[in-house]
């Protein structure tokens, strides 16, 4: 078996899907999931239809079935994922089985990726099985197979940190409970938090530069963001994250406008309670291209590139410092690589 | 085989090991013996390269355990104090999975998981699940898993604690037979008598200390050296120890139960003198008998002494 075969396929990994899914509580999982995200497209499409009887348009009803259940389905996630790999590594130290897997030829890192690829394959399973529920938007028009894919690349790249995250506290809380409050603390964070930091710390408006602001780049952190972006075709459904001292933006009358990537304008009325998005572009700005799957970002620190690119970046580098931290927080004995390093090659020699 | 020298281990304040050295020749079973805190589990944690200690050296089979803990695992089968099993896997699986994290092929696998079933007398359970074993069958199951690699040395860490008389026969007829297979053993636990039978070597431990080790028999013979008296007399106790305490073979007097109760050094002659002295100096025996302690006590005595 080559090194990455058995990088990807080790002992634990089987043996976690053997543990798992001889439980009960797998399929009661799955099934609780299905019934959450079916009954709550249910819900939506059927308000969404009685609030539009009359001149509601089938892509509309697909748009926003699709924006509520990718959202909803994130939120799912963030609730599931920690309870999957919180007690990963913490268990097998509480089971006192941990010291076991250390004096076999296993590598802490392999200990790790086989822990984080079991639960991270019931994550998928659990995505694959909504699959179907998701292409009833099909059936209504408005969303294309490419924003489906995305949506969902954006889901499993943040299920994958919260799993990292899980793993990481896992590693170093040592107790399951502690790793588990640590870890949703760190997936509410990661989600709403930096949502939470765009609402108080939001970029301002200067009217002086002719460049659209974009909310900060902290807040594409969030995979909210590029998920709510990518759903409504480049643009928020609503103001976030940019403050107007210039009164650019203030239309007055209960309307409020925001900046969409792209560096248009956009205005909701939030006079008759329901908030109706008026688009209008340009407004001032240099637009920046469009693309088929969002539009880019107008400025800052990731200016010009998609808001899922942002996203996804940032979260692969999370990923990886909590999985190398992880790594080297799990052996009994710690050493530094470059120490280790050193022994080896005074012993060939 | 095994080399432990000058090994020490300190948590904040506490010194769990102090300064233990001790030697384990090829195909020797050594006995490591101590009451609980000891240091044994600690000891052989080192071994194992789970531990590092904070001052002294460990080696096995000629690789330094500290610098290269990956090549000393492939020459151990290490059996904590503790039986962590799984659920949800069943008896031929848990083997299987370690074997498999030893790298063993699949097509290998599959042959040492059948003679390691044959082995601890489990290949009728193989297909249960881990979990619904007993605490016996468990312990035993822990032991194969140990020697799913065919390690050359064993650290077994209490392989016998808490199981009832009849497993703990089974466990040492397996530990007799894997002795007969050449395997270099460390075997702690805390009740010296169940280890003389099967050890070539013992080591006591005490408070971190080694108090005594060598083969079987000299550590014995140092343990017996300190013989007890029990004596009664006829009237008052006070003049016999009187007498008993200048004595140069007496180490300590005390009155137990109402009977004068005498440590000493030496052999039936010694007792003899005793004997002479007391009645020279006019006290009337009543009784006078030498307590038969036997080995535990002995090693009570060894390991009760303060550090």
């Amino acid at each position: 078996m080559n090194g990455v075969v058995s990088a990807f396929w080790n002992p634990i990994v089987a043996k976690e899907y053997r543990s798992r899914m001889r439980t009960w509580r797998s399929p009661l999982a799955m099934m609780i999931y299905i019934l959450l995200v079916a009954g709550l497209g249910f819900a939506i499409f059927s308000s969404t239809v009685s609030s539009n009887q009359f001149g509601g348009q089938p892509a509309n009803y697909g748009q926003i079935l699709f924006e509520w259940l990718v959202v909803f389905q994130m939120i799912l996630l963030t609730f599931i994922t920690p309870a999957l790999t919180a007690g990963a590594i913490s268990s097998e130290r509480e089971r006192q089985t941990i010291d076991l897997l250390f004096v076999t030829r296993i590598r802490p890192f392999s200990i790790i990726w086989g822990k984080l690829l079991s639960s991270m394959s019931f994550v998928v399973l659990l995505l694959l099985l909504s699959v179907p529920i998701f292409s009833l938007v099909f059936l209504f028009g408005g969303i294309e197979v490419d924003q489906v894919l995305y949506e969902f690349l954006i889901t499993v790249v943040a299920a994958l940190t919260l799993g990292v995250i899980g793993i990481a506290f896992s590693t170093w809380l040592r107790r399951t409970l502690a790793a588990t409050v640590a870890s949703y603390v760190g997936a509410f964070l990661l989600l709403f938090g930096t949502l939470g930091y765009g609402l108080i710390f939001p970029t301002t408006v200067d009217a002086k530069v002719t460049k659209a602001p974009a909310p900060p780049a902290i807040t594409f952190l969030s995979p909210m963001l590029p998920l709510l972006y990518m759903a409504n075709n480049g643009q928020l459904p609503f103001p976030y994250g940019i403050r107007d001292n210039s009164g650019f933006l203030n239309q007055g009358g209960g309307t409020v406008c925001g900046i969409s990537p792209g560096g248009g304008k956009f205005c909701t009325s939030t006079s008759n309670g329901a908030p109706i998005a008026i688009t209008s572009s340009g407004g001032g700005f240099t637009s920046l291209q469009t693309g088929s799957t969002g539009t880019a970002i107008p400025s800052g620190l990731f200016e010009g590139w998609q808001p899922w690119q942002a996203t996804i970046l940032m979260q692969l580098v999370i990923c990886l410092v909590a999985l190398l931290v992880s790594a080297f927080l799990l052996p009994p004995v710690r050493r530094l690589p470059w120490r280790r390093r050193r022994v080896v090659e005074l012993e060939d020699a | 085989m095994i080399s432990a020298e000058d090994l020490s281990k300190v948590y904040g304040q506490r010194t769990a090991l102090d300064h233990v050295s001790f030697e384990v020749p090829e195909g020797e079973i050594f006995g490591f013996v101590g009451p609980n805190g000891a240091g044994k589990t600690t000891t052989l944690r080192i071994l194992a390269a789970l531990l590092e200690p904070t001052s002294g050296h460990a080696s096995i089979d000629g690789t330094d355990v500290a610098q290269n803990p990956a090549r000393v695992h492939t020459r151990i089968g290490y059996m904590p104090d503790f039986f962590g099993v799984y659920d949800q896997l069943t008896v031929a699986e848990y083997l299987d999975f370690y074997a498999a994290c030893y790298r063993q092929p699949k097509q290998r696998r599959t042959k040492i998981v059948g003679e390691l079933l044959e082995l601890i007398g489990l290949t009728d359970r193989r297909g249960q699940l881990v979990d619904t074993l007993s605490r016996g069958l468990k312990q035993r199951l822990c032991l194969a898993r140990a020697l799913v690699h065919d390690p050359v040395v064993l650290l077994l860490d209490e392989p016998a604690s808490g199981l009832d008389p009849r497993a703990r026969v089974e466990m040492r007829e397996i530990l007799k037979e894997l002795r007969g297979m050449g395997k270099t053993i460390i075997i702690s636990s805390h009740i010296l008598p169940e280890l003389t039978e099967l050890c070539t070597m013992i080591g006591i431990i005490d408070h971190g200390r080694m108090r005594a080790t060598g083969s079987v028999q000299d550590v014995i013979r140092g343990l017996s050296a300190g013989r007890r008296l029990r004596i009664n007399v006829v009237g008052a106790r006070e003049p016999a120890i009187a007498i008993l305490e200048p004595l140069e073979s007496v180490r300590h007097v005390e009155i137990a139960n109402g009977t004068i109760e005498a440590d000493y050094e030496g052999d039936d002659s010694t007792a003899a003198d005793i004997l002479q002295a007391l009645t020279a100096g006019g006290i009337k025996v009543a009784a006078f008998s030498q307590v038969d302690g036997g080995l535990e006590e002995a090693f009570m005595r060894a390991t009760s002494e303060d550090v």
